[in-house]
């Protein structure tokens, strides 16, 4: 056997450490070059003590990425006026002189007329470059339009942490934790921190943790759970409820928690409201002086359940008020409703209480901290819902009630009250400013954008007030349309308006484009790289550049920065990007231009305090540990424990305050399309039954079949894993997706393997071959959501399967504008 | 002696398939012939199912039978060597297919036409690296079999550089499906080492070899998790 030693030794090889952008887990890899072509990109080793251990298949084959050689090369030129997925665009070459020529005429115009018709939209283009270069770009020409993705992703989840606790993120403190409840958060395949999560969920199992999943289709996360709990389609809130409820009947609650860290003792009138002193502090009721009273002092004792005479008026403690509604439930129609066996639901309740402890403590490192080993996730699981704020609120709350909030074990959360103003009632402006709606009387409390929401004001604009009508759109690496909802009626919306799009291939929203611009993949361009923090750890990161296969010549950064220099708006795009980043000791100087290495450079030495530039060349990070008290007792230890301070939203009283600003606007502006019934139960300041009951849910009858989407290991949403010709290779039905169906429903349908069929929803219907499994619910479909590309631009073998999203009905939650993915039912026929 | 071995821990599994990934970005894959496949199997009937993962790829037996046949009909293009990784020649290799047919686990891969991964002759500069350049592992030819090589090509640098006890430690001389898992679910060293990491797991974990009755000693070993595999 030859050894070809002799062949290898001719080849220089060289290492360079980066941070893989594939997903947002942005995993520290190492890459091998070879002769300077991309041989192989591993892990880096040296950050395992930090964030990812291994990397995934996406990560491993990034170099095909790059190397696609169905990349867009050169800017092209839209030469057919008429748009359309079933349109040829007419492309042609243009130089980058005339595209940036063009699109500044535009904007400029644009600019002298009203600058907020101009949008930006983009998706992973926030992790590409940050989105603070863009916000920066879009504050110094004078639009509010930046519109980034968080609603097709778990938005709802951050804005019920919002309005809980002061801001959003969180994970579970899986290396002290003893069991898991999961709510569909995929993180063996998706997920935002699935590379932590994976290898330190598998190790705590090893060590004896326990992993229950609840969800309708067996995912991975689930295959390797201890129990799968096959819950009926958007029925979780019931089994939380259900949860909530047997908890607090048994008494296995932590009143402790309830009364020093939450609002639960508050007293509350027959409206809903909280009782208050003339300074406007809430009361509760002082089992000393039993008087009612503001929790302004340690001499206090909160009542935390009863109700309660004063002034002659009965009022009751906000956790009386959640045991009342929960006592009109009962655990048959729970566990018909929800799918799910009402012994079930109590010995996972049991089970729950159990491992909390609820009353222990543990020391750590000399500090006596909380100990409640139990802590419940979810990512889209909970959230891709029209109820998804109240889903994840019906999460927190009875992890309020077993006290496992920020404890050792239990539910770590991340900045703690970084914004007290989100715990207040939302102004809900009308007319809205942003073209998203966020924050406006329509959605209130939408304060990570409302993706979905842009095409449809751009359709319809006078519908939502609006006081001006979008022109122009630039699209940075997002496939938006593509990638929400209702997804054909989000395309109508590109034909109203002038569309650049900046991407790495010709997705379908390329395809919709007047002019589009090539842009750097992320393995040929610089960037201070996003980065995940964990529990114990935090790190700064840079990605940097290792090749540029089609010698272009300018990445997103680029791109905006010479749109901003011909715009006249360079120094303010500079002074801009000072403040959006946070630069004090190392800003960006006006009256010159900076590439993005020197960018980098400048953010680097501000967020690791100095640290050299070449450290991050050589390493491409900077971890830190954290320590017990940054973990600990910094969250709602510090911000929430105790007498005079502010108390977690166990009841979400603001969101009543933010009903009645609606109310007012309605009337002062005499609003015709808002139905202020539907606000009311969305702005229900506890979860209640009707939560389960999405739009669709309630009109069943002739649609059989719950439909739920889900992610897949090997493909982004945005199309450019689609030519990936090693992720296509992965199994015989990589490259495709199929509707997954329960094998005992599929032999009733009389449907085999693969055989072709139909889902039809209200929205419409798409054809596409049925899997055969006993994975999922005998009710519930499955079909993965990033599949069926539709787009020219690319070769057939990337267009198979089906495009779900294009059939889902859009309720977007009008709390947080989250867009709904997992509550359309569907009719199902063989073709 | 040195006896390079592999464990796949299945109940560490995830079923991601980095490490398929890995092997096709390392060992220059071409269309049709993988070296490292992910077997995934349900178990059990709704709602009591679960899932299995598993991925197979070579197992370098020391009884391989892939070796004896090819030896028989004098073609001798399969070899084990003294570091017991079992190694195609395809300037040997005649395509015959006996190696697949006699293979208790379906490994060889019979690459029947080396195709780019692009289609219509759209090349990536890696599939442009000359096959003077390459590693003869990775000399892809049309009808030759194909299979797992241990990354031999790594393996061999570290023995041509004495730095045989980094195998399984350094990521330039292990495997690249080794290094890539997220979760730890596979090792690679030498068993005559009882001090290596393989060895350790293989014990502790009580691995076992797949297909045991067939006699052929494979290399890779198992932690089973439920069900056959």
């Amino acid at each position: 056997v030859k050894t070809g030693a002799s062949a290898a030794n001719e080849s220089v090889i060289r290492y360079v450490k980066s941070t893989c952008a594939h997903c947002v887990n942005f995993c520290g890899i190492n890459i091998k070059l070879e002769n300077n072509i991309i041989r192989s990109i591993y892990p880096d080793e040296a950050r395992a003590e930090f964030y990812n251990h291994g990397i995934c298949p996406k990560g491993v084959s990034g170099s095909f990425n790059t190397y696609n050689p169905y990349r867009i090369k050169t800017p092209l030129k839209r030469t057919n006026p008429k748009k359309g997925l079933d349109q040829d665009p007419g492309w042609v070459e243009i130089s980058w002189d005339e595209a940036f020529d063009t699109i500044t005429k535009k904007l400029q115009r644009i600019r002298e007329d009203d600058p907020r018709k101009f949008v930006w939209q983009h998706g992973h283009g926030k992790y590409l470059i940050g989105d603070k270069f863009p916000k920066a770009f879009t504050a110094a020409f004078g639009t509010p339009n930046l519109v980034h993705r968080t609603t097709s992703c778990e938005a709802a989840r951050h804005v019920a942490d919002e309005i809980t606790w002061g801001y959003h993120g969180f994970l579970p403190d899986i290396n002290e934790c003893n069991y898991l409840l999961n709510f569909g958060a995929n993180y063996f395949e998706g997920e935002q921190f699935a590379r932590w999560l994976d290898h330190t969920v598998t190790d705590a199992k090893e060590r004896g943790m326990k992993v229950v999943v609840v969800e309708p289709r067996l995912s991975n996360s689930a295959a390797k759970a201890n129990e799968w709990i096959p819950v009926r389609p958007g029925k979780d809130i019931l089994l939380l409820l259900g949860m909530a409820r047997i908890l607090i009947q048994e008494n296995w609650i932590d009143r402790e928690f309830l009364t020093q860290y939450t609002n639960a003792p508050n007293l509350v009138d027959t409206n809903g409201e909280f009782l208050r002193d003339k300074d406007g502090q809430a009361l509760v009721w002082d089992q000393v002086t039993q008087q009612a009273v503001a929790f302004s002092s340690g001499r206090i004792k909160p009542e935390l359940a009863g109700r309660f005479t004063h002034n002659q008026k009965e009022y009751s403690t906000a956790f009386q008020v959640f045991a009342d509604s929960l006592n009109t439930l009962n655990d048959k129609d729970i566990a018909e409703e929800a799918g799910v066996p009402a012994a079930t639901i109590r010995r996972l309740t049991e089970e729950l209480a159990k491992q909390a402890q609820i009353g222990a403590t543990v020391v750590r490192n000399g500090q006596t901290l909380r100990y409640r080993p139990v802590a419940i996730h979810t990512f889209r699981g909970l959230a891709a819902k029209q109820y998804g704020v109240q889903n994840w609120r019906a999460g927190l709350i009875v992890q309020m009630l077993l006290g496992s909030i920020d404890a050792v074990g239990g539910l770590n959360l991340h900045s703690v009250h970084k914004k007290p103003g989100y715990m207040e009632p939302a102004e809900a402006e009308y007319p809205p400013t942003r073209v998203d709606l966020q924050e406006s009387i329509f959605f209130p409390h939408a304060t990570h954008n409302v993706a979905q929401q842009v095409a449809k004001t751009i359709l319809e604009p006078k519908k939502y007030g609006l006081p001006y009508t979008p022109e122009m759109q630039i699209f940075y690496a997002t496939n938006r349309p593509f990638s929400t909802t209702d997804s054909k009626e989000q395309f109508k919306s590109l034909e109203k308006t002038y569309n650049v799009v900046i991407d790495i291939v010709m997705s379908e929203t390329a395809e919709m484009a007047d002019i589009v611009l090539p842009d750097l993949t992320y393995l040929e361009s610089w960037h201070l790289s996003p980065t995940r923090y964990t529990p114990a750890t935090k790190h700064t990161a840079i990605r940097q550049p290792v090749t540029n296969v089609f010698n272009l010549p300018h990445d997103g950064f680029s791109i905006i920065w010479e749109l901003a220099s011909r715009l006249g708006l360079r120094d303010q795009y500079i002074e801009q990007i000072n403040k959006k980043w946070g630069l004090k000791k190392n800003p960006l100087k006006t009256g010159r231009d900076y590439s993005a290495k020197e960018v980098v450079e400048n953010l680097w030495l501000e967020k690791t305090k100095g640290k050299e530039f070449s450290y991050a060349v050589e390493h491409g990070f900077s971890g830190k540990h954290l320590s017990e008290n940054d973990t600990y007792l910094k969250g709602v230890e510090a911000k929430f424990k105790g007498a005079g301070k502010p108390k977690m939203q166990f009841y979400a009283e603001s969101m009543l305050g933010t009903l009645f600003n609606i109310k007012e606007t309605v009337k002062q502006h005499d609003i015709k399309n808002i139905d202020l019934d539907d606000y009311q139960v969305s702005l229900s300041p506890l979860p209640l039954r009707v939560h389960s009951m999405p739009v669709p849910h309630r009109n069943k009858d002739k649609y059989p079949f719950y439909i739920i989407t889900y992610k897949r290991m090997n493909r982004t949403q945005s199309g450019n894993t689609a030519m990936n010709p090693l992720l296509n290779a992965l199994g015989p039905e990589a490259d495709e997706n199929f509707v997954l169906i329960n094998e005992q429903t599929a032999i009733e349908l009389k449907l085999k393997e693969k055989d072709k069929v139909q889902i039809e929803t209200r929205v419409g219907s798409v054809e596409g071959r049925v899997k055969l499994t006993q994975c999922i619910r005998p009710d519930t479909l499955a079909v993965s959501y990033h599949y069926g590309q539709q787009s020219l631009g690319m070769p057939d073998y990337a267009r198979k399967g089906i495009w779900i999203n294009s059939i889902l009905e859009s309720h977007s939650d009008l709390v947080s504008g989250m867009d709904s993915f997992n509550d359309s039912v569907c009719r199902l026929k063989k073709v | 002696m040195t006896k390079f071995v592999r464990l796949i821990d299945m109940d560490r599994c995830m079923g991601c398939q980095a490490c398929v990934a890995a092997c096709y970005q390392e060992n220059h894959y071409t269309p049709g012939s993988p070296w490292n496949e992910m077997i995934e199997y349900e178990i059990g009937t709704y709602p009591h199912v679960g899932k299995v993962f598993g991925t197979m790829g070579c197992m370098h037996c020391e009884d391989a039978p892939c070796q004896t046949v090819c030896d028989a009909i004098d073609v001798h293009a399969i070899s084990k060597n003294e570091y017991g990784v079992v190694l195609v020649d395809y300037d040997k290799c005649i395509g015959c297919g006996y190696c697949d047919t006699v293979c208790p686990y379906n490994v060889p891969q019979l690459n029947k036409e080396v195709t780019s991964l692009y289609g219509e002759d759209k090349l990536s500069p890696l599939e442009t690296i000359p096959q003077e350049q390459r590693h003869p592992t990775h000399h892809k030819k049309n009808n030759v079999m194909e299979k797992c090589t241990f990354c031999w090509h790594k393996l061999e640098q570290a023995i041509n550089s004495n730095q045989i006890d980094k195998i399984g430690v350094d990521p330039q001389f292990t495997p690249s499906c080794d290094l890539v898992c997220p979760v730890e679910a596979r090792f690679f060293g030498d068993l005559d080492d009882p001090d290596s990491e393989v060895s350790r797991q293989i014990g502790t974990k009580k691995a076992t070899q797949l297909k045991k009755e067939y006699g052929t000693k494979p290399q890779v070993y198992y932690k089973l998790s439920g069900g056959d595999f």
